[in-house]
């Protein structure tokens, strides 16, 4: 039990004392997951809610496929990935490998059918009664999307904040794809299974804090905005 | 002298879901400033026609004018001149203050809206001080509805469409509503095209009420619509309880569940216990419960409740005279059976 509690009380030192190579990872992480989160926001905000909103041909086989990525492992997305940026893959004069650009579009492909499958979901679930109270006071067609996705603001939260949640803690992605390279493309989690692996809790114990600290201001963020 | 174009003209005006037919309307013209009444039993296509008038879908066939022209949803020619208010009181995730200042946003324009909105709260009796900061999930079912009518008259529309507004609301909230609606009218000219239940109402306040069956209007002004079904007699005729030993008697239906239309200048009002055995005359029994004039006639009319039914008799002013009629006051009906129309 003694090396759990030494590991605490390291993990304390390294992150106030301004431990470099701790600070690295967290920054990493960070640059990472901002890349990725950003894309699949972008990409899928829309996505989800033409998904939810729209009726066309063949939308329940699409449904079927975004919640069958749902459960794409992380190693499978890292292989795939490595697969296509490696120098013997079709995108790999790009040089993404080994690079927090390509460990980016790897959680991008991670968090993308979590931000549609949840953004549709929340727009299914909006009343059927906000069209006909959005055009009878007289919004546009625009002023009628931005309006219905103001409404299910709490709903698009949830989807960022699970997408968010899901791209923070994978290890496969950043592992195959980055290569967990020190000073680099080491992040959180990496670095927390690599110090694992050599004894180093106290390390490890303080990358997670952060982690924890991470989420928990997240947290507080959104929490804050809903009260708004 | 010119003849004022109506607000609305609708042709040929037909509504589909799934291929089942929900609003046929031919011709309807409607007058500006005008108070129209729509009636008509549940599904009997009253919102389709109030959300196609208030440019919400587009018909599935057919056109409707707006000012002489026809107009389709998000025609800028229609879009911040027609408002409807729906059965249900539904308001967006936001404040008071910004449920009702939203059509005022979407306008553009002048930023200060705290006049508009005050005002408009006011109109539906509700506080500014007291409301404008609630949310949208802390208030009452009435009081949300009153907001939605705000939401609505802070427009001062051209047409006001009210989908039963008062259908779900406290006695209160719902006097608040309908003295509202008609304010509208008489401080802006608000063209109002009111559905509900409440046909006392209509009948007082509208210049012209329609009844609407399966999508299609039936008829205008008061009548009386009893439904099946219909239980055969032995002398070729069909009667349908109406409880207490009261039978109304009608002619062969179509089918056993016709909706029969009664005309209320086809009944006669009889001192009580007047019936004879003459022949094609069918009577029944009942209690006056209320006598009223109608607006847009001026004919008087007597509500008689016979069983279960309750029954529109226009009073014949000549025998006015020789006639004991109010509340509670026991009458028989007589009238022909062959006089019924059947839908």
């Amino acid at each position: 039990m003694d090396f759990i509690l030494a590991g605490f009380v390291e993990a304390i030192r390294l992150l106030f004392g301004g431990d470099g190579q701790t600070w690295s990872a967290v920054a990493a992480t960070l640059k990472a997951s901002s890349g990725s989160m950003a894309a699949s926001l972008i990409m899928g905000i829309p996505l989800g809610f033409a998904l939810g909103y729209l009726d066309f041909p063949a939308k329940r086989q699409v449904r079927l496929l975004v919640d069958t990525a749902l459960a794409l492992p992380t190693v499978f997305i890292g292989l795939v990935v490595y697969a296509f940026i490696s120098n013997r893959g079709p995108l790999g004069e790009m040089g993404l490998l080994f690079t927090l650009t390509g460990i980016a579009i790897g959680q991008t492909i991670l968090a993308l059918p979590v931000v549609i499958a949840l953004s549709a979901t929340a727009v299914e679930s909006m009343d059927r009664h906000l069209r006909t109270l959005l055009i009878s006071l007289g919004a546009s067609r625009r002023q009628l999307l931005f309006s219905s996705l103001w409404e299910v603001r709490y709903g698009l939260l949830a989807a960022g904040l699970t997408a968010y949640g899901r791209v923070m803690t994978e290890v496969g992605i950043s592992m195959m794809v980055g290569g967990n390279i020190k000073w680099h493309t080491r992040t959180i989690t990496t670095a927390i299974a690599l110090e694992t692996g050599k004894g180093m809790f106290s390390t490890g114990i303080a990358l997670g804090l952060v982690l924890i600290a991470i989420a928990f201001v997240v947290n507080v963020c959104l929490s804050f905005l809903r009260k708004r | 002298m010119t003849v004022a174009q109506p607000i609305y003209r609708i042709e040929n005006l037909a509504h589909r879901y799934n291929g089942d037919p929900v609003v046929a309307v031919d011709r309807l013209d409607i007058e500006p400033a005008s108070i129209m009444g729509l009636v008509g039993p549940n599904g009997s296509g009253k919102s389709t026609l109030l959300k196609l008038m208030a440019f919400i879908f587009r018909p599935t066939q057919g056109r409707i004018l707006f000012d002489g022209k026809a107009a389709l949803p998000f025609d800028e020619s229609v879009r911040f001149q027609v408002t409807l208010l729906t059965q249900d009181p539904y308001l967006m995730k936001r404040t008071v203050f910004k449920n009702v200042a939203y059509g005022l946003r979407v306008r553009g324009g002048q930023e200060d809206w705290a006049r508009p909105v005050h005002d408009a709260l006011a109109m539906v009796g509700l506080d500014t001080d007291i409301f404008a900061r609630r949310q949208y999930d802390e208030l009452s079912g009435g009081e949300a509805q009153r907001v939605a009518l705000a939401a609505r008259l802070v427009l001062k529309p051209r047409v006001l469409l009210l989908d039963e507004p008062t259908a779900s609301v406290d006695a209160a909230s719902s006097e608040l509503i309908r003295a509202a609606s008609l304010r509208a009218r008489s401080e802006w000219g608000t063209t109002l095209v009111i559905a509900s239940h409440d046909r006392e109402w209509l009948y007082d306040v509208c210049d012209e009420v329609i009844h609407l069956f399966k999508g299609t209007p039936t008829g205008t002004g008061r009548s009386n619509m009893v439904f099946g079904p219909w239980v055969p007699e032995e002398n070729g005729l069909y009667t349908k309880p109406l409880g207490d030993g009261i039978r109304l008697t009608v002619s062969a239906p179509p089918h056993a569940d016709a909706t029969a239309f009664i005309d209320p200048a086809a009944i006669r009002i009889l001192d009580s216990g007047a019936a004879s055995t003459a022949e094609n005359i069918a009577f029944v029994d009942g209690t006056v419960t209320r006598i009223a004039s109608e607006k847009q006639s001026g004919h008087l009319f007597a509500d008689v409740r016979a069983g279960s039914l309750r029954l529109v008799v226009r009073v014949d002013e000549s025998r006015l005279a020789a006639m004991t009629l109010h509340r509670g006051w026991p009458v028989t009906l007589a009238y022909r059976p062959d006089s019924i129309r059947w839908l």
